[in-house]
C-alpha cells in the first residue's frame, strides 16, 4: 500500500511541529557536539607525519647519569640502542657523534680578540628543527658551518656581554661575524678553518656540525681512539610516552625533556574531546527522551482516530508507516545538519592542530558514529512506535 | 482468513461487566447471553432487540473483535476467535465482516467522500459512481462530515459498512436518527448489498428497527 493523502491528513493534524522541531533542535545540537568531539579526537590522535613537530618534549636528548666523578665516557651500548629503538614511544634514534680532538675558536669583537676551546658534536639531519643555509662539508673545503644552540647566545648576550663591556648581538650580525677555528690533532699539528654561524637551534644544546666535517675531522685528528655513543636524540611518539619516564629512569638514563603525562598534549586533547562528547551525548540522550514523549503524546492524542482506522481494517504496522516516515525523515534531516556542522566547525582546529604536528585525522569514525547512532536511534523510535500501536489495537 | 465464514456460534457467552448477575432475570430470559449453543448463519436476517444497556452494542463488538472482555466463546466456522491474530482480523474487516457502530466513527475532519474512499481503498469494491449514487439515494451532498445532522452521518456511516465485501454485515442501531422513509431506503440497500453478497445481516435496536423484510427478532 503506497503512502494515502487522506490517511496522512487524518494523522497529521495531532502532529505538533513545535515539538518535532524541539526534538530535531535538540538533537541537532547533541549530536553535533558528540560528532564534533569524535572529530577532534579524531584529529589529535593523529600524528600528521607531513608537518614539522611544534613541541619540543617530542624530541629528547638522551644521555647516561653521570655519578660521582668519572673519567670514562659513560657511553650506550648497541644492544641497549636496540632495546631502545624498539620501545613503542620510539620513532626514530640519533646519535651524537662527538669530537674527539682539540678545537679552539676565535673571533674578533670590537677590536678585543675571543678565544676558547670547543667542544662539538654532530647528529643526522633529519634531528635538526632548522634548515640551515649551506649545509654541507666536503674534505678540502676551507669552510665549516656551524649550528649553535640558542642558549649560548641569550647566554652571552644577557649575561656574558653586558659585564666584559662587548656589544649584544643578534642572530643575524653573529652570523655574518669570521670565527677562526683551529683543530689539533695527535701529531700536534694545527689546521685552521673558516668557521661560520649559519643557524641557532632550539632543539640541540651543543655545538652542531655537519656529519661529514665530524667523520673527515675525526679521522684525521682524533687523539683517542673512537669512543661509543654518549647521548642520543630521540624522537617520541606523543601517543605512546606515558611509558616512557619509567622506562628511562629504571636504565640510569637522563632525559633533556619533560617526559611527564601531563606534558602530553595528545592526552589532554583526548581528555578534552571525551569531556566534549560525554556532554553532547547526553544532550543527545535527552533529545531521544523528548521524542519518545512526543510519540507517547501524539499517538495517545490520536487515540481515536487509530481506532477508527483499525476498525476499518487498517493494519497497525500500515498505520505505523506513517509514523515513521516522519521519524526517518526528521532523523535524516538531523544527522545531516550535525554532519555538516561538524565538518563545518573542523578548520575552527584544523589549522592549529597541524601547527603542533597533529590534525587531518581519518572522518569515518564519526561518520560510522553518527550512523550507527541514527541508525539506532531510528531502530529505538520505530520499536516505541509500534509497541504503542499493538497496545491500542489491544486495549482499545 | 480468505475463506467465507459461514457461521457465527456463540456458547455461554456473558459480557465480564455482567459476572455475579447470571441469575439475573433479564440474564436469564436472553435469547444470547450463556445460552449454549447460539448460530448465526450465513444468510440469516435478524434483528436483535433490547433494551438500552442491556448489550447490544458489547455483543457485536465481540464478535467484529474489537473486544474481548467476555466470557463464554464465540467462533467462526468452528475457529475460536480468540486464537486470531491481528493480520487475520484485519482480513476479516476488510472482507468479511462489515459493521457500524453506534457511534459511527465517522471522521469529522474529512468529507463524506473522503470518509468512503478511506474504506474503499482497502477494498476496492466500489467505483466512485457507485458511492456516489448510494450517496444519491440517501440524499447526502458532499460536504465535510463535521457539517452534518446526526441522521445524516448515520447514512454516510451505513454506506461506508457496504463498501467492502462481507459474510455478515453487523448494524448497531442503524436507524436509530432515521425516519421511516429513510429507513425503508437503509434496510433496501443493506439487504440488496447482503443479497448480493450472500451474507447475513445482524441489527439491533432499541425498538425502533430496521425494517428487514422477513427478518427474525430475538430478545436479548
Amino acid at each position: 500500500m503506497q503512502y494515502d493523502k487522506t490517511v496522512w491528513q487524518l494523522l497529521r493534524k495531532n502532529i505538533s511541529r513545535g515539538q518535532m522541531l524541539g526534538y530535531a533542535l535538540a538533537n541537532v545540537v547533541g549530536l553535533s557536539v558528540v560528532l564534533i568531539g569524535l572529530l577532534f579526537y579524531s584529529d589529535s590522535q593523529h600524528d600528521n607525519a607531513s608537518s614539522d613537530r611544534y613541541f619540543s618534549q617530542n624530541y629528547v636528548v638522551l644521555s647516561k647519569r653521570v655519578e660521582g666523578i668519572g673519567f670514562t665516557a659513560q657511553t650506550f651500548t648497541e644492544a641497549e640502542i636496540d632495546t631502545l629503538e624498539r620501545q613503542p614511544w620510539v620513532k626514530k634514534v640519533g646519535r651524537f657523534t662527538a669530537s674527539q680532538f682539540a678545537a679552539k675558536g676565535a673571533v674578533t669583537l670590537g677590536g678585543k680578540e675571543l678565544s676558547t676551546y670547543l667542544f662539538m658534536e654532530s647528529v643526522p639531519d633529519e634531528f635538526f628543527d632548522i634548515k640551515p643555509r649551506d649545509w654541507h662539508f666536503s674534505p678540502g673545503d676551507r669552510r665549516v658551518p656551524v649550528v649553535v644552540s640558542k642558549d649560548y647566545l641569550t647566554l652571552y648576550n644577557y649575561g656574558f656581554a653586558i659585564p666584559q663591556g662587548l656589544p649584544q648581538l643578534s642572530e643575524e650580525i653573529i652570523g655574518s661575524l669570521p670565527l677562526t677555528l683551529r683543530l689539533t690533532g695527535e701529531d700536534m699539528k694545527e689546521e685552521y678553518l673558516e668557521a661560520t654561524i649559519v643557524g641557532f637551534s632550539s632543539r640541540l644544546g651543543t655545538i652542531a656540525v655537519p656529519q661529514s666535517f665530524m667523520d673527515w675531522a675525526n679521522a684525521h685528528y682524533a687523539k683517542t681512539e673512537p669512543q661509543g655513543t654518549s647521548r642520543l636524540i630521540v624522537e617520541t611518539d606523543p601517543l605512546a610516552s606515558s611509558d616512557m619516564s619509567d622506562y628511562l629512569s629504571s636504565r640510569g638514563i637522563e632525559s633533556s625533556a619533560d617526559t611527564s603525562d601531563a606534558g602530553n598534549i595528545a592526552s589532554f586533547l583526548a581528555l578534552v574531546s571525551g569531556v566534549v562528547g560525554a556532554g553532547g551525548l547526553t544532550v543527545c540522550l535527552l533529545a531521544l527522551f523528548i521524542l519518545v514523549l512526543s510519540l507517547f503524546l501524539l499517538l495517545q492524542k490520536s487515540r481515536q482516530t487509530l481506532r477508527g482506522l483499525m476498525l476499518l481494517g487498517y493494519h497497525p504496522r500500515e498505520i505505523g508507516r506513517y509514523y515513521a516516515l516522519i521519524v526517518v525523515a526528521t532523523n535524516a534531516i538531523t544527522l545531516i545538519v550535525s554532519l555538516s556542522a561538524a565538518l563545518l566547525c573542523r578548520p575552527f582546529w584544523d589549522q592549529g592542530l597541524v601547527d603542533i604536528g597533529l590534525g587531518q585525522g581519518a572522518v569515518w569514525p564519526m561518520l560510522a558514529f553518527a550512523f550507527i547512532y541514527m541508525a539506532l536511534a531510528t531502530a529505538f523510535d520505530l520499536f516505541i512506535i509500534r509497541r504503542r500501536l499493538d497496545d491500542i489495537w489491544k486495549k482499545g | 482468513m480468505s475463506q467465507p465464514i459461514s457461521q457465527i456460534s456463540l456458547s455461554r457467552l456473558l459480557p465480564q461487566v455482567f459476572r455475579g448477575m447470571e441469575a439475573a432475570e433479564r440474564i436469564q430470559q436472553s435469547a444470547v447471553w450463556l445460552e449454549d449453543a447460539v448460530t448465526l448463519e450465513r444468510g440469516c436476517r435478524l434483528c436483535i432487540q433490547a433494551e438500552s444497556g442491556s448489550g447490544k452494542s458489547s455483543l457485536l463488538s465481540f464478535i467484529y473483535g474489537n473486544r474481548g472482555d467476555y466470557d463464554g466463546q464465540i467462533c467462526f466456522d468452528g475457529q475460536d476467535i480468540r486464537g486470531l491474530d491481528t493480520a487475520a482480523w484485519c482480513e476479516i474487516r476488510r472482507r468479511h465482516l462489515a459493521l457500524l457502530p453506534q457511534e459511527m466513527r465517522l471522521f469529522p475532519e474529512l468529507t463524506v467522500m473522503q470518509n468512503l474512499r478511506l474504506k474503499n481503498q482497502l477494498t476496492h469494491h466500489k467505483t466512485e459512481d457507485e458511492m456516489l449514487a448510494l450517496l444519491d439515494r440517501l440524499g447526502i451532498a458532499e460536504k465535510p462530515v463535521g457539517q452534518l445532522s446526526i441522521g445524516q452521518q448515520q447514512r454516510v456511516a451505513i454506506i461506508r459498512a457496504v463498501c467492502q465485501p462481507f459474510d455478515f454485515i453487523l448494524l448497531d442501531e442503524p436507524v436509530s436518527h432515521l425516519d421511516r422513509n429513510n429507513n425503508l431506503i437503509v434496510a433496501e440497500i443493506v439487504t440488496e448489498e447482503a443479497t448480493r453478497n450472500g451474507a447475513g445481516i445482524v441489527s439491533t435496536s432499541v425498538g425502533h428497527g430496521l425494517l428487514l423484510d422477513g427478518a427474525q427478532t430475538i430478545c436479548l
